[in-house]
């Protein structure tokens, strides 16, 4: 049996020979992959056990050991920010998931003005998130703002709203723009994972007396895992990473009220030049981000081995 | 936002090292010993400085820029210079380029045999393009960076120590102020160009409307205070455009002059002779400060709710709208916002262009301690021959400097929107007609004697960007007592120096 195997599959040496053109294909695009994010890796893991003086001076960084990481993980300031962190991206997946799923389902229905409704619902989804940012600014402005004179001239309030002055209502309000922002993407890729939903199974179903919810449930959902998942994982990457939203709009404000981990890593890297110990809270963001795909590949995997073909 | 002040940086070890390199640079040994050229004496009664003071003493002075720049360096010296700075650009006004082109004109014509290769950048590239130059040992020889940039290059041990003298010169024809911005551990490291600072503006309509004298701006802090509280009350406008978004400049530049004013500071950078050592942060001026900040935003509410989010830009369409009664700005707002009336239409333009006519220069505010403002404006500097790009020639380079902060030239290059760095500058008949057609700029040219610099460390950055608006952020959310928002202040403060 052993023979037999070893006679049908050569050797790694003999696969890399038999494969050298594949390999010579891909090896420019490798080459600039190792430049582009092997190197800035393995210099962000260098200098997280380093301190770096503010006058960007690098030939004077001390070796610390790790000691970047333990004030990290022991510091207040951390706590504060993994807490805003985890709610502003569960709370982002979560509802931009669940807005998406459920335009991705009313949009699978034939209705007059479909076509135009899905156009619609993609506009947040591609204009620029520069743009939203200061767009939604504006519109939450706790002076001149147009939802707070809204609020005023239709007598809900009785002065303007403040949204991103306040500590309680800052990331709330981000959290909102973010889902407006991002809940097209899930649309798209629910409405996706819709067309793969075999029409006769509903048909049957139907016949057998299953009622709507019963179909979403029993035939839909479980058809839908695959990109729920791909979705799910990526919303979660882009809210982990999402910078451009919390950053334009309050800058972490105030008084670190929506201070999230990359903004705050954005704030120790670029604002006060610790370099150092910003690349130790890169590294402990890019463990955490890798575990998720790890558990996210075995996730996908276990249902590929479960449903074979 | 939340702070790391236990980040500190680098250890006691890394301080000496960085203070070493910066002890170590060539200093003296490279420089010419320079005499001071036979210049005439500053002369200037600054503890006396007013409007009327400077259109009285503006055109007294004839200068003659060749033969002071002859008594330093030979007008027929050969050599090659290297000069990267912020020169005009596509959005400056045609003047700018005008003097840009007439001054590298003159000093072709006074210094004929020395070749300048000269790089006008982008403000937001330069100082990145400079670190990057420097490291690679491609630095430009002579270099002009606001008024802040120096002490990084210093610290580094990239600049050659200069001074004043250097190019015949006396250190009284330039602010102590500006002085003070390029020293560092004990030396100078550059000869100051041009100095600004900025003064109080208030819509003098909306003054006479809360039963204000429209022509009197508040004398002190406290009087700002309760103008803010009377325009607020009486029209229902926003009384004082404060700021206090972090990571924004514009921050710092308004309410550290409330700081001083009170006696209270980041550090002593507004003591005579500072040390940078002693946070000033949570002494009672400071608190004062802080207490009056709170008072105008959480008790009076008589300042923009946006504060905390705002810069100064979103401060500039509520005053032309007639929404804001006060702010600290630049002479050139008043340019800025001519420009906006005039691009206004309908009903809007009408009102703009009342704000423009009600639109009121004065002195910011003086507190119990001072009358304080933050000094601006840039310096010149010359790179260690160790990170030039070929070979220093330190006599091209001295005679580039003694043309171009001259009172002649440092008063023509900061035609539209600075001073002279040379006190001289203020004499020249040049100075006389900038006051003649430049509105305002007499009440903003007089708080330059209430011109404190920032601190003139590697950490001011982290300090005013960063330390300061999160202090002024957590009172006035109440997330913290003005006392303990002081007191946390303080306390990253020290943790940032101590761990260097």
């Amino acid at each position: 049996m052993s023979v037999s195997t070893a006679a049908r599959e050569p050797n790694v040496f003999a696969r890399i020979v038999r494969h050298r053109a594949d390999y010579l294909y891909i090896a420019p695009a490798l080459g600039v992959m190792l430049l582009v994010i092997g190197y800035p890796i393995y210099d962000t893991i260098y200098l997280s056990f380093f301190n770096t003086p503010p006058s960007l001076a690098m030939a004077d960084k001390i070796f610390v050991g790790t000691d970047n990481y333990v004030r990290i993980l022991t510091s207040e300031a951390f706590l504060d920010v993994t807490i805003n962190t985890l709610i502003w991206t569960a709370f982002s997946t979560f509802f931009a998931f669940a807005l998406g799923l459920g335009a991705a389902l009313a949009l699978d229905r034939q209705f007059v003005g479909r076509g135009l409704l899905r156009g619609i619902l993609l506009i947040p989804y591609v204009i620029s998130a520069v743009a939203a940012a200061y767009i939604w600014r504006w519109l939450y402005h706790s002076d001149f703002g147009v939802i707070g004179a809204l609020a005023v001239a239709s007598g809900i309030t009785d002065r303007p709203i403040n949204f991103l002055d306040n500590v309680d209502t800052s990331l709330p309000s981000l959290i909102v723009v973010n889902v407006w922002k991002e809940f097209s993407f899930a649309m798209i890729m629910m409405l996706a994972g819709l067309q793969t939903v075999p029409e006769q199974l509903h048909r049957a179903a139907q016949v057998d007396g299953a009622g709507v919810f019963q179909r979403f449930w029993h035939i839909t959902m479980p058809h839908l895992k695959g990109v729920t998942l791909v979705t799910v994982l990526l919303l979660l990457v882009a809210n982990l990473n999402s910078f451009t939203i919390p950053w334009i709009m309050t800058a972490g404000g105030p008084a670190g009220s929506s201070d999230i981990w990359i903004t705050a890593i954005y704030q120790l890297a670029f604002e006060r030049i610790r370099f150092g110990v910003a690349s130790a809270y890169s590294v402990i963001l890019f463990v955490v981000m890798m575990s998720m795909g790890y558990f996210y590949v075995r996730a996908l995997t276990g249902k590929d081995e479960a449903t074979p073909g | 936002m939340a702070t790391f002040d236990e980040f500190g940086g680098l250890s006691s070890l890394g301080r000496r090292r960085l203070l070493g390199a910066a002890a170590a640079v060539g200093m003296a040994a490279s420089m010419p010993g320079a005499a001071r050229a036979a210049t005439a004496p500053a002369g200037l009664d600054t503890s006396n400085w007013t409007p009327e003071y400077i259109a009285s003493i503006a055109g007294t002075m004839e200068i003659d820029t060749a033969a002071e720049c002859a008594k330093v360096v030979p007008l027929n010296t050969k050599g090659r210079v290297t000069y990267w700075y912020v020169g005009p650009n596509q959005a400056s006004p045609q003047i700018d380029h005008r003097i840009d082109a007439e001054f590298w004109a003159a000093f072709a014509k006074t210094y004929p045999n020395i070749t300048v290769e000269k790089q006008n950048l982008d403000y937001n590239q330069m100082l990145n393009k400079v670190r990057t130059a420097a490291l690679g040992n491609a630095a430009p020889m002579v270099a002009k960076f606001p008024i802040l940039w120096g002490v990084e290059f210093a610290a580094k041990g990239q600049l050659m120590p200069l001074k004043p003298e250097d190019v015949g010169f006396g250190s009284d024809e330039f602010w102590p102020g500006a002085l003070k911005s390029v020293m560092w551990n004990g030396k100078s490291y550059g000869i100051p160009t041009n100095n600004e600072t900025m003064g109080l503006i208030w819509n003098a309509a909306l003054f006479q409307a809360a039963g204000l004298d429209p022509e009197k701006p508040p004398a002190t802090w406290d009087d700002l205070v309760l103008y803010s509280k009377a325009i607020k009350d009486k029209t229902g406008k926003n009384g004082y455009g404060l700021v206090a978004r972090t990571n924004a400049g514009n921050t710092p530049f308004r309410f550290m002059p409330q700081l001083w004013a009170y006696g209270g500071g980041a550090l002593d950078e507004a003591e005579a002779r500072p040390g940078y050592k002693s946070v000033y942060l949570n002494n009672a001026g400071s608190k004062a400060a802080l207490q009056a900040s709170f008072d105008m935003y959480v008790r009076d509410r008589s300042v923009p709710v946006s504060a905390l989010t705002n810069t100064q830009n979103e401060n500039q369409d509520p005053f032309i709208s007639g929404q804001l009664g006060m702010m600290i700005s630049h002479p050139s707002e008043y340019a800025f916002m001519l420009d906006r009336a005039s691009k206004a239409t309908g009903d809007d333009k009408k009102t703009a262009e009342m704000v423009v006519a009600n639109m009121r220069y004065g002195l910011v505010p003086k507190g119990p301690a001072r009358r304080a403002i933050v000094f601006g404006g840039s310096n010149a500097h010359v790179f260690d021959a160790k990170v030039v790009d070929g070979k220093l020639d330190m006599e091209a380079a001295r005679a580039l400097l003694a043309f171009s902060t001259g009172p002649e030239w440092s008063t023509k290059i900061a035609w539209t929107n600075s001073n002279p760095g040379n006190l001289r500058g203020f004499r020249t008949k040049w100075m006389k007609e900038r006051l003649e057609t430049i509105k305002f700029l007499n009440v903003t040219t007089s708080m330059l004697p209430s011109g404190i610099p920032f601190p003139v460390i590697p950490e001011s950055g982290e300090i005013m960007n960063i330390i300061v608006p999160d202090m002024l952020q957590n009172a006035l959310t109440k997330k913290m007592s003005v006392a303990a928002a002081a007191d946390d202040a303080a306390r990253k403060v020290k943790a940032l120096l101590t761990s260097l």
